[in-house]
């Protein structure tokens, strides 16, 4: 039987998506060190990012990262065409609020303003710190590469603390339902356990979406 | 009672087709939406006009017929009914009330608010029905099959084939009506023998018939006039999975 890709398409993006959820949990938890005082924030912030940088382990992650990012835009890209395919005239009247969420609708959308904030914020760090692209990065007391003062001084800049903040929007959502969607997608149908997986997905969105919108105005404040 | 209606019109595939406007008077509240459309239908023969073609048979909620989009939700503004239990009452006097046929390439339209649904047979065909001769009606309990497991199968055979659940959906995803399709063969002893090749063959004819992939909006499960639940895609996607590792 030949690959179904109605299937193979879903499966690729609810699993990419999920590591990426697992990804976004440890990425927001390392970001709450920024929250601490000053001095210790760029200390631990800093030994953080170099013990990361420098461990094996992380860079098959790290790789393994990159390549979800991929999948996961390439075959929402290829879902979405082939969906708006499968319905090539539009209803006069559509009252598709009354049946379904805004969210559910338009995912690639989201995804779309998603896809902007990673490209902009990998320009605002990776480049940075990895490529060695446009202000060199300093030391600091320690002799780690001082990433805090990276983070701090972008989120000094007050657009990028609204663009970062606003940009938690569409994350919140995407989230929200992709989080749900991934496990019905994954074939777990279990009816209570799906009733708890909600819950989850809605907590779990507001604590990411809430976390990485608030983080640049308090760093902003400070 | 007053409405306007605005109802999508084409002669055949190959006509554009519009929406026309159409005031009515006369209507009680009592009519259902069908016998309002059957009314209007009887103004345009005394004028010697094209009836609207619209598909119904039991107007009473069991054929499957008689999908419409109304107003912008299959079968109307109520959740999980179809077009022919809808009444007049449901509108208000003076209201304008969008018609039009079912949207999904795989369903064109054939005339007026008519499509074509044949492809949902196409995916019957690929395997919702037993191979095997089974002769009169066995003795009830001979097949012994918990009472959980046969309200699930029952739930699902429920689907009369109406097509709202891809007219609703934003990818025209065939997968609700599969899914139950699928869950109320492979749920019962009956159906096991055939179950991996059932699911590889029915999930490939919905690609085959170009119906879009489920991204779970949830529509489709409050517009159903039965009420399959969405869970039946879930548990079906888990066929699939378990039909490429086992079948
Ligand atoms: C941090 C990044 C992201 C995470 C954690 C994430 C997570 C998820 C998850 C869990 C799903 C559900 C899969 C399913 O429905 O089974 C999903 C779906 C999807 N994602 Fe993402 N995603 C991310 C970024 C993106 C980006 C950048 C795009 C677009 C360019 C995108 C577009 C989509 C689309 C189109 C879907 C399918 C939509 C649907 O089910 O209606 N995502 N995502
Ligand atoms: S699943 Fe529901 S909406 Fe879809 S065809 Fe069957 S009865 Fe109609
Ligand atoms: S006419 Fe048979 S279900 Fe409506």
């Amino acid at each position: 039987m030949a690959l179904n890709q109605l299937f193979f398409r879903k499966t690729i993006i609810a699993a990419t998506g999920l590591f990426l959820c697992i990804f976004l949990v440890v990425h927001l938890s390392a970001n709450c060190i920024l929250l601490l005082p000053e001095e210790t924030a760029r200390s631990l912030y800093n030994s953080y990012s170099t013990t990361l940088r420098e461990s094996p382990l992380i860079k098959i992650v790290a790789y393994l990262l990159y390549l979800s990012i991929i999948l996961h835009v390439v075959f929402a890209l290829l879902i979405t065409i082939a969906n708006r395919k499968a319905k090539p005239q539009k209803y006069v009247m559509n009252s598709s609020r009354e049946n379904s969420t805004w969210t559910s609708q338009n995912m690639g959308l989201i995804g779309t303003m998603i896809l902007l904030f990673i490209v902009v914020h990998l320009a605002n760090f990776w480049a940075r710190i990895k490529l060695g692209m446009g202000d060199a990065v300093g030391l600091d007391a320690a002799g780690n590469v001082d990433v805090y003062e990276v983070t701090s001084s972008l989120f000094h800049n007050i657009y990028y603390v609204i663009f970062y903040t606003v940009l938690a929007i569409p994350l919140a959502l995407h989230l929200h339902h992709g989080f749900k969607s991934a496990f019905k997608t994954l074939g777990f149908y279990h009816k209570k356990g799906l009733r708890i997986v909600a819950k989850i997905a809605l907590v779990y969105a507001i604590v990411m979406g809430v976390g990485f919108g608030i983080i640049p105005f308090i760093v902003y404040s400070k | 009672m007053k409405v306007t209606f605005k109802i999508w019109r084409q002669e055949g595939p190959d006509d554009k087709g519009a929406i026309r406007a159409y005031e009515v008077d006369g209507l009680t509240e009592d009519m259902s939406f069908l016998e309002a459309l059957d009314h209007l239908n009887e103004l345009l023969v005394l004028k010697d006009e094209k009836v609207i073609a619209f598909e119904y048979d039991c107007r009473e909620g069991i054929c499957g017929q008689c999908g419409v989009f109304i107003n912008g939700r299959a079968h109307g503004p109520h959740d999980n009914m179809t077009t022919c239990q809808l009444h007049m009452r449901s509108f208000k006097d003076g209201d304008t009330i969008v018609v039009e046929p079912w949207r999904a390439a795989s369903f064109p339209v054939i005339k007026d608010l008519i499509v074509d649904r044949s492809a949902f047979d196409r995916i019957i065909e690929q395997g919702a029905f037993i191979s095997s001769k089974t002769g009169t009606a066995p003795e009830a309990n001979a097949i012994p099959i918990p009472k959980e497991v046969s309200d699930r199968a029952m739930d699902a055979a429920a689907c009369i084939g109406c097509g709202a659940c891809v007219a609703t959906c934003k990818n025209s995803s065939a997968a609700l009506f599969t899914s139950a399709k699928i869950n109320h063969l492979n749920g019962l002893p009956q159906g096991r023998a055939e179950e991996h090749k059932r699911v590889a063959e029915m999930t490939y004819q919905m690609e085959i018939e170009g119906f879009g992939s489920c991204t779970f909006t949830g529509a489709c499960e409050v517009e159903c006039p039965e009420g399959i639940s969405i869970i039946n895609i879930a548990e079906m996607n888990a066929r699939v999975t378990k039909s490429k590792v086992f079948g």
